[in-house]
């Protein structure tokens, strides 16, 4: 579906992701796990299109996929509503019935009122959100920044089950977690990064039979 | 373009949803531009120079047999400027101190010279030679002319009095001394009587013509007063006052706050716009393929140009209404409104363009719009200095669309010819414009990171 070959990027003099190349595939839950300033947000926004890489380069298949970005922070606009929002992406997105869509999306993420401002949402609400526009086109690739960090339990749940519909139909969802039993549960496929660079590609279970499993400790 | 459209649509319904945000933006400028003109209208109009009397005037002054009211010419360069009453050494040294612009001297023996007639006496007048110095140097230069013209008009009466006694005869007095005249009306009866009564026809012929030489004399002196007057002002000037527009709904005035308004409020919203996208981080959202970067630019120039063109026309038919209710004459503020349109919208774009480059240089919404000010400050004063003043904040104002904006308001709205000043205004906005948002366009990527 998509490829990266040998992207890095640099911030001034610091080097957030040294060259790195992976590769997603169709059906891929793949974890990207490692400790803070690992590189894991930066390979994302990269994976995304959200970033120019400094190098190297994302290498899109055969078939363009539809693509859903839940970055860390949610991205939206605090003074429109929850609905506006999802409406406004809806058109940007060029998905025609944009009010449709947008009920459709406060209904799969619970969010009930959608009418104040989504600055004035808690956080969790937020994120929900986050999730919604991301999930608006109805996406074949589904990337999550860390997406749970600020969700319910029950929220948590209906991510993962919105997540896991996404590779039940043929797409892929790469997500950067720090939650190992998360990894254990949703993931088939594990990259671990380390100080800006990937030291680890493999299946889950590759992965906890080798050292990086470790990689908290 | 779709994208374009929707962003703004987008902002649009944020603007209208800070009313206090889109109220500081408007009323911010306009007290800034009354501000800035009341300073310079007081800084102009009033300057303040010490006036040293080393003569003690009297209140009042004869001269020429005319008594002239000092008092009343004092208080008359009191409208004029802040006139402060010192010693000479005190004056020196607020000269020095820069705490008056200018001082006027009235140096010992001024009274006794003046009314000697014999020579001119002096008045001094010191300035700083900077600032307001010049300005206070052409009101007293002013004075001393006015003063100048009431004395001629003394001695010119004075002197013609002494033409009247040539003509009517009687008993005069000059420097002390006094005597009787005969007049020419007196001797030439008296020669009209040697003719008659003189035997001899050769004293008779002269009695004659110097009879007509009487005659001649006077009708000459009888000219003399308008002569006099006539050489001593051989240009004069009328003044008339009539209803024509009050400071405050002049054309200089409109234009400044237009340009003002526009300046302020156009930079701050662009920057704060522009940043207000990374501050809620829908930046890398949009640039993922949604809306291209350089559509982002245009859609804030966009919003700016609409933002500019409805708060310049808000105040362009604030003041039109202004110079309707006031009867006062002079300029063409609702014809001239189309045209108007189109100097907004360019200067709304070229400053917009220009606080999208803040913003994008700021990079987080808060530091762009204090960047945004205090950038526009200095820039806008830069604006307001006379441009042969100061070459180089001349040179420097040029590359802000302040002055341009200032120019094609004034043309646009009150000049009888105003095309070719209006061309080369838009123009100037229309160079101004792509330049700021061609590097606004280059340094937008810093929002991605």
């Amino acid at each position: 579906m998509l490829a990266a070959q040998g992207v890095s990027r640099r911030f001034g003099p610091r080097l957030a992701l040294a060259p790195t190349s992976l590769e997603i595939c169709s059906g891929d839950a793949l974890a990207l796990i490692g400790p803070n300033g690992a590189g894991k947000s930066t390979l994302l926004s990269i994976l995304a299109g959200a970033l120019d890489p400094s190098e190297g380069s994302v290498v899109i298949g055969a078939s363009a996929p539809r693509l859903g970005w839940v970055p860390q922070r949610p991205a939206l606009y605090g003074r429109l509503s929850a609905r506006e929002n999802l409406e406004l992406f809806a058109r940007l997105e060029d998905l025609g019935e944009a009010e449709l869509a947008a009920e459709r999306m406060l209904a799969a993420v619970e969010l009930a009122d959608g009418e104040g401002p989504a600055a004035e949402l808690s956080v969790g609400n937020q994120q929900r959100l986050n999730l919604a526009i991301a999930l608006l086109p109805a996406p074949d690739l589904l990337l999550l920044d860390e997406p749970t960090a600020s969700l319910d339990p029950r929220q948590r749940r209906r991510l993962w089950e919105l997540s896991g519909a996404v590779t039940k139909r043929g797409g892929a969802v790469v997500f950067a977690t720090q939650n190992l039993e998360e990894l254990e549960r949703f993931a088939s496929r594990v990259a671990v990064l380390l100080g800006g660079e990937l030291i680890f590609d493999g299946t889950t279970a590759e992965f906890s039979a080798s050292p990086e499993s470790d990689v908290f400790a | 373009m779709r994208a374009v459209g929707l962003l703004l649509q987008k902002d649009l319904r944020v603007l209208g949803r800070s009313p206090l945000v889109v109220g500081a933006f408007v009323l911010y400028p306009l007290l800034v531009a009354v501000l800035v003109g009341l300073v310079v209208r007081y800084a102009a109009e009033r300057p303040s120079v010490a006036f040293v009397d080393e003569d003690n005037l009297p209140r009042t002054l004869a001269v020429g047999g005319q008594r002239f009211d000092l008092g009343a010419l004092i208080d008359q360069v009191s409208s004029q400027v802040d006139l402060v009453s010192l010693s000479h050494v005190e004056a020196e040294h607020r000269l020095r101190t820069g705490e008056v612009n200018a001082a006027i001297i009235v140096p010992p023996g001024f009274t006794a010279k003046l009314r000697s007639v014999a020579s001119s006496p002096r008045l001094v007048l010191e300035s700083s030679g900077a600032g307001l110095g010049g300005q206070v140097e052409q009101r007293v230069q002013a004075l001393v002319y006015s003063l100048n013209l009431r004395l001629q008009k003394a001695y010119i009466a004075s002197n013609l009095r002494y033409v009247q006694l040539l003509r009517t005869g009687g008993r005069g007095s000059f420097l002390g001394n006094e005597f009787d005249i005969v007049g020419l009306e007196k001797a030439g009866r008296i020669l009209g009587l040697i003719q008659r009564q003189a035997r001899d026809p050769v004293i008779a012929g002269e009695a004659k013509k110097l009879q007509t030489f009487v005659d001649q004399a006077q009708v000459a002196l009888g000219q003399t007063g308008s002569s006099m007057r006539a050489v001593a002002n051989p240009i004069r000037l009328e003044t008339k006052s009539g209803s024509g527009r009050t400071w405050l709904l002049s054309a200089q005035v409109q234009a400044y706050a237009l340009a003002l308004a526009l300046s302020f409020a156009c930079v701050l919203i662009a920057a704060a716009a522009i940043a207000g996208e990374r501050d809620e981080n829908v930046l890398g959202r949009l640039a993922r393929g949604l809306v291209r970067l350089g559509e982002l630019v245009a859609e804030k120039i966009t919003l700016v140009s609409l933002v500019a063109v409805v708060l310049g026309l808000v105040l362009a038919v604030v003041f039109g209404v202004a110079v309707q209710l006031g009867d006062v004459v002079g300029g063409e503020p609702w014809q001239r409104l189309p045209l108007l349109v189109l100097g907004l919208l360019l200067a709304g774009a070229a400053f917009g363009a220009f606080g999208v480059l803040v913003g994008v240089l700021a990079r987080d919404g808060r530091t762009a719009a204090l960047v945004a000010f205090f950038v526009a400050l200095p820039l806008v004063l830069l604006g307001l200095v006379p441009s042969g003043s100061v070459p180089a904040a001349g040179w420097v104002s040029l590359a802000y669309p302040f002055v341009h904006a200032v120019r094609f308001f004034r043309s646009a709205l009150y000049d009888l010819h105003p095309w070719a000043t209006v061309a080369r205004e838009l123009g100037w906005l229309a160079v101004l414009a792509l330049g700021f948002a061609a590097a606004a366009r280059i340094g937008v990527r810093r929002l991605l990171t």
